[in-house]
């Protein structure tokens, strides 16, 4: 399980995350969509989380551990993965390569001086795994900053998921895709996620998506929690309502 | 033996790790044999001298090694000679205050002092990228080149002579050699050492880790959240770059007998040794070898020629930016500039006619907005 308790994070005058106590997977492959309107602080939490930035108070726990003090790179071996809302991917690299970076990486293969790259058999079977389950098969020579951008979110979150994490973190997955490719982006996720048990924790700003694959829903406001509970959350609770939609101004 | 390989239908072979098309493989036996024959050559013509291109070679080697950070993790930096001199003076050290007579110790030794100095200096500078790196390593290297000039017993200014054997007499093998004979044969160790070098290198970047730093130049950020402790990897790849400097370095003041601040450690030589990777083509393993070849016979050409030879390397360097951005042998590589329009020449020879005219056109609008910018300059209108 991974705990947030109580952080708090703030950037001078303002602050983006007030007092969040939140727990996420107490079970597996649990699928959560973080939702607010602009500067709720939710890329600040998921910052938090994944250590690209530090509390100034709270603690994250990961299964009973205390993980605050911990860089990024140690919480990825650790088991929490995320994406990024602005695709951050490796640009010149084919799509191939950006996996078989990723995975090499979390087999701590990237020590290896001597080896070929594209020499480790079980890596390479990996990567094909992952060029399939994400559908990225046919462009898998293609250079990254070549692809279309429903593409490249869809390479970001491979390469998330190719570190093999117990936490996947994504910062909103579908923003910047077509409506069409939208529900190719989260169905994929979704399906990939449900399957190897990971527990997901998804920032949208799509409330159909989130109404339609969402376990559980926490919604956030000025920094602090504003609610967390099941999708029908998003109908009866008005004030929530009226946060996210401007609805009943 | 070398094996066929087919791959994407196309004809490979596959030696010691080494994987290349038929013309790179002959272009790598031409380039053996060019290396090996550079004695005989220099013997037939005044122009070319064995001392010019072994430095050449020298310090393209050092540049092989700085391509390592230059074009996979994208640092720049401007201090490497600093490892360079490191090697070349550890050498003079060892040969001079503790009477190491065997080649072979003394470079040994050079590598050793090399790992040590890059070990450090990459400890503390990259904390930071960009310019504060590229500033910290040149600052760095004006260290060492101050304390070089300053201590007696490194002999100051005047540098100091490394004799390894007896009466003064250069020693390989244990055994004096004739100055000619000593230059030929610590030519062809150079040659030796850069192919097991230039091997080595081939090999670190067909490896995962060349993946791990390309990953590191690429998207900084994206490599740390990916589980790669980024200054840790970066860190080896500069003590990796520096060996090779210090390794040029050691062999240097073992061909040369003597080192001299200015031509192993001052910040200039720095500069060169980046220019050269840049002139050869750091998008390739050979390009800085080149590189340091054709840098440093133009340098030797330009000083008979003018006093102010530092006017024709300016210009070759204007030209390669503007020309030919992916240096010598990036160019004449499938989709360099040169390989392009050799192709286009081949199909329609009339390309030429139009190449000239663009070239002209080219001009004549730089030739136009330069006159307006001194109009606006000199009168306030244009």
């Amino acid at each position: 399980m991974l705990e947030a308790r109580n952080l708090r994070k703030s950037f001078g005058e303002l602050v983006a995350t007030d007092d969040v106590s939140l727990e996420f997977g107490r079970e597996d492959g649990e699928l959560v969509f973080i939702v607010g309107p602009n500067g709720a602080g939710k890329t600040t939490f998921v910052n938090l989380l994944t250590g690209f930035l530090s509390p100034d108070e709270g603690s994250i726990v990961l299964d009973g551990d205390d993980i605050t003090a911990m860089s990024a790179n140690e919480r990825v071996d650790a088991g929490i993965a995320r994406s990024f809302q602005v695709v951050k991917v490796f640009e010149e690299m084919t799509v191939r390569e950006n996996l078989r970076t990723v995975v090499l990486t979390e087999r701590g293969k990237t020590w290896s001086l001597f080896s070929m790259a594209d020499g480790h058999d079980d890596v390479e079977r990996t990567v094909d795994d992952l060029l399939s389950k994400f559908r990225l098969d046919d462009a898998a020579d293609t250079v990254a900053e070549e692809l279309p951008h429903g593409d490249r979110k869809l390479l970001d979150v491979a390469m998330s998921f190719g570190l093999d994490p117990d936490y996947l973190l994504l910062d909103e997955p579908t923003s910047g895709v077509s409506t069409r490719e939208k529900e190719y982006v989260i169905e994929t996720v979704v399906e990939v996620g449900r399957e190897a048990g990971v527990t997901t924790v998804t920032i949208e700003h799509d409330m159909d998506i989130v109404t339609e694959y969402a376990d559980r829903v926490v919604a956030l406001h000025q920094g602090a929690v504003h609610g967390v509970g099941p999708p029908t959350m998003l109908e009866t609770d008005d004030e929530l309502r009226r946060l996210l939609l401007g609805v009943g101004e | 033996m070398p094996e066929r390989v087919e791959t994407d239908g196309e004809t490979r072979y596959r030696f010691l790790g080494v994987e290349a098309t038929r013309r790179e493989a002959v272009a790598l036996a031409l380039g053996v044999v060019a290396l090996f024959a550079v004695p005989d050559v220099t013997r037939l013509s005044d122009s070319l001298q064995l001392g010019v291109i072994h430095q050449g070679l020298l310090f393209g080697f050092a540049a092989v090694g700085l391509n390592l950070l230059l074009r996979h993790t994208k640092l720049t930096s401007f201090g490497h000679a600093a490892f360079f001199g490191t090697g070349a003076y550890a050498t003079a050290v060892l040969a001079k205050y503790a009477g190491l007579q065997s080649v072979g110790l003394l470079l040994l030794g050079a590598i050793a002092a090399a790992t040590v100095m890059a070990a450090l200096i990459g400890a503390l500078s990259l904390r930071h990228t960009g310019l504060y790196f590229a500033l910290l390593t040149l600052a760095f290297g004006q260290l060492l080149y101050a304390i070089a000039l300053g201590q007696s017993a490194l002999g100051g200014s005047d540098g100091m002579p490394i004799r390894p054997g007896p009466a003064n007499q250069p020693l390989l093998l244990g055994t004096t050699f004739e100055p000619a004979v000593y230059q030929i044969l610590t030519y062809y160790l150079t040659v030796a050492v850069i192919l097991v070098g230039l091997f080595v290198m081939y090999r670190i970047t067909q490896s995962p880790f060349r993946n791990a730093l390309d990953a590191i130049g690429q998207e900084r950020t994206r490599a740390r959240f990916i589980g790669l402790p980024v200054r840790r990897y970066v860190w080896a790849a500069f003590v990796i770059s520096g060996v090779y400097g210090g390794v040029a370095g050691g062999l240097y003041a073992v061909v040369r007998q003597y080192v001299r601040p200015e031509g192993t450690l001052f910040f200039l030589r720095s500069g060169d040794i980046l220019f050269m990777a840049i002139l050869g083509g750091f998008r390739t393993l050979v390009g800085p070898l080149i590189g340091g070849v054709v840098l440093i016979f133009l340098q030797d050409v330009g000083q008979d020629v003018t006093q102010y030879y530092e006017f024709l390397t300016g210009v070759v360097l204007l030209v390669l930016v503007y020309g030919f951005p992916r240096g010598i042998v990036g160019s004449f590589r499938s989709g360099g500039v040169v390989s392009e329009r050799l192709g286009q020449l081949r199909r329609e020879p009339s390309a030429v006619a139009d190449w000239a005219r663009s070239a002209v056109r080219t001009t004549e609008r730089k030739a136009v907005e330069s006159l307006s910018s001194l109009r606006i300059i000199l009168f306030g209108v244009d």
